[in-house]
């Protein structure tokens, strides 16, 4: 394998006038965990289920290990998982003939073992019935049939939501030894926290458009943290607001906020420590603050 | 891989294929039970004479009832509604649920996530929807030879199948229609629907055009023609219906293939 695991080259998906997902260009190379970020209905189940080859792209291609994801489809799952947004089963059958049909469709029916050891890490009992599991448990059950192969590249669509804290830890070294061994991982979220413990990369897409590709350390360079601080005494808020890359300054009452880079916070704390700080609170980006700072950036900062 | 699409299409068959089997032979039972008392009554005949004609076009009567023998009195009773009835309900059923049913309850993704081809998917649902018919046939058969015995009906063991055999082929092409729309549109409700106006369209067409004369060359398009328009269970097997149904079948199969195979799984 030499060229990308995931390679989006113009990719473009519109139902009639919509457009859901508009000229995409990504590349995800082997070993990396991608993390796809967006808001709900930016596009991300859209350039997903492309990826899976539920749909046919308007325009554009996706490629996975060098095959057409559209055409090439059969070829491409022997060596994928994936876990949708939406994960749904066959309500009457228990998790165990789920993952014995699927593991009889890869012709690999080992993998109901890998299943159990899976299941038993999730604490998912499998010979339930479907309609008797919660979401949370479908939601593993989804996990458990895209991991039970080992495959080369794992498609997981907001794989978290509906997990309680310790299935997610649990989930986050499922994904830290399936690229110890090699494997590529993209996976979507609307919260950066589910992302940010794993990614290497993200991208940020917002109204069908990919509109930034970063490092995470990068990105969390740029995120924008809100600071409050409450000063007594006399204060020139105006020596802040003179600091580079400072925006949405107010202050009123002795209380000062404002939206900082992380490069920024150094000299502003310098400047409000001339003074006397009486409370000060530091906030870390949520991702709603991100995408204020991209969208309120020129676009030539767009990739 | 195609066995497994088989093994667990069948196994999600089988309650419904049980269902629909002890249908039909209570179905049979009851009309054998029914038949001692009704053979030597010329009023039950006579009464069903005295119908309109369109009425009794409907019901393969429309030359007159002949309950002097068994095969006249199923071929009235049996054949022409209820039987087909309820090989359709099961076929158009399988049918629907094979591709726009799975569609219906999102499950379609997951199976699709796995390395099978759609038409690998379409095929081999639509293989155990024909063993789910013909494994219904073969109780039908056994039930009216079984049934026929025991009330005196004298069915003949080969004009019972070709009756049988005409009935399958007639379910597996309204099965096919209805995973043809299915394939083409992800759409249940659709899917069914248009099997469902399918056949009743046919039975009428089949019905009325043995009446009115505009409609009678339009008469052998009908699948309910091909099926019982020459009467199988007196007459034995029609080859050209037969053909000709398996082979509109065997078009529709392909077309589900072909159409699934183009569009956006969207659900």
């Amino acid at each position: 394998m030499t060229g990308p695991v995931i390679l989006l080259d113009g990719l473009t998906k519109h139902y009639g006038p919509h457009r859901a997902l508009e000229h995409v260009d990504l590349t995800v190379e082997q070993g990396e965990v991608f993390g796809y970020l967006g808001p709900n209905g930016a596009g991300k189940t859209t350039t997903i289920r492309l990826l899976v080859g539920l749909l046919r792209p308007t325009a554009g291609r996706a490629q996975i290990l060098g095959l057409d994801a559209w055409s090439d489809s059969v070829r491409i799952h022997a060596r994928t998982g994936y876990v949708p947004g939406d994960a749904a089963f066959n309500d009457r059958l228990t998790g165990r003939e789920v993952v014995a049909f699927f593991a009889g469709l890869r012709g690999r029916p080992a993998d109901v073992a890998t299943a159990g050891v899976l299941a038993e890490r999730l604490d998912l009992d499998l010979d339930r019935r479907i309609r008797a599991l919660s979401r949370g448990n479908r939601q593993k059950l989804a996990i458990v049939q895209a991991f039970m192969s080992e495959p080369d590249l794992l498609v997981l669509d907001e794989p978290t939501s509906g997990l309680d804290p310790i299935v997610q830890v649990e989930f986050q070294a499922l994904l830290r030894s399936t690229v110890e061994r090699g494997g590529t991982v993209l996976l979507s979220s609307h919260v950066l926290d589910e992302v940010q413990r794993t990614a290497d990369r993200v991208g940020m897409i917002r109204a069908g458009r990919l509109v930034a590709v970063e490092q995470l350390e990068e990105l969390r360079a740029k995120a924008l943290h809100r600071v409050v601080a409450r000063l007594a005494g006399p204060a020139d808020p105006g020596a802040a607001a003179r600091i580079p890359g400072v925006r949405n300054l107010a202050f009123e009452d002795g209380v000062l906020r404002c939206a900082v880079p992380e490069a920024s916070l150094d000299p502003l704390v310098k400047v409000l420590a001339r003074g006397t700080v009486s409370d000060l609170s530091v906030t870390e980006p949520d991702l709603e603050e991100m995408f204020l700072t991209f969208y309120t950036e020129p676009a030539s900062d767009a990739a | 891989m195609l066995p497994s699409v088989i093994v667990r299409a069948a196994r999600d068959q089988r309650r419904s294929i049980l269902v629909w089997t002890a249908a039909l032979v209570a179905l049979v039972a009851m009309y054998a039970a029914v038949y001692p008392s009704l053979k030597g009554n010329a009023t039950y005949s006579k009464l069903i004479d005295e119908m309109p004609k369109a009425y009794r076009a409907l019901f393969s009567v429309a030359s007159g009832a002949d309950f002097t023998t068994g095969a006249g009195y199923l071929n009235t009773e049996l054949m022409s509604f209820m039987g087909p009835l309820l090989v359709l309900l099961y076929a158009v059923g399988a049918g629907s649920g094979a591709v726009a049913g799975e569609e219906d309850r999102h499950t379609m993704d997951m199976v699709l996530a796995n390395p099978i081809g759609r038409g690998s998917l379409v095929v081999g649902r639509y293989m155990v929807l024909a063993g789910g018919v013909i494994a219904l046939m073969a109780v039908l058969w056994a039930a009216l030879l079984t049934a026929g015995a025991a009330a005196g009906m004298g069915l003949p063991v080969g004009r019972s199948a070709a009756a049988v055999g005409h009935l399958g082929a007639l379910g597996m092409l309204f099965g096919a229609l209805a995973m043809l729309t299915g394939a083409a549109t992800g759409r249940l409700g659709l899917s069914r629907a248009v099997a469902a106006f399918g056949a009743v369209a046919a039975y009428l067409l089949n019905g009325f055009g043995q009446l009115v004369g505009w409609i009678r060359p339009l008469r052998p398009l009908s699948p309910f023609y091909l099926y019982n328009g020459h009467d199988p269970l007196r007459t034995g097997f029609w080859m050209p219906g037969i053909l000709v149904s398996l082979a509109l079948t065997a078009l529709m199969v392909t077309a589900a293939v072909w159409a699934f195979r183009r569009r956006d799984v969207v659900a």
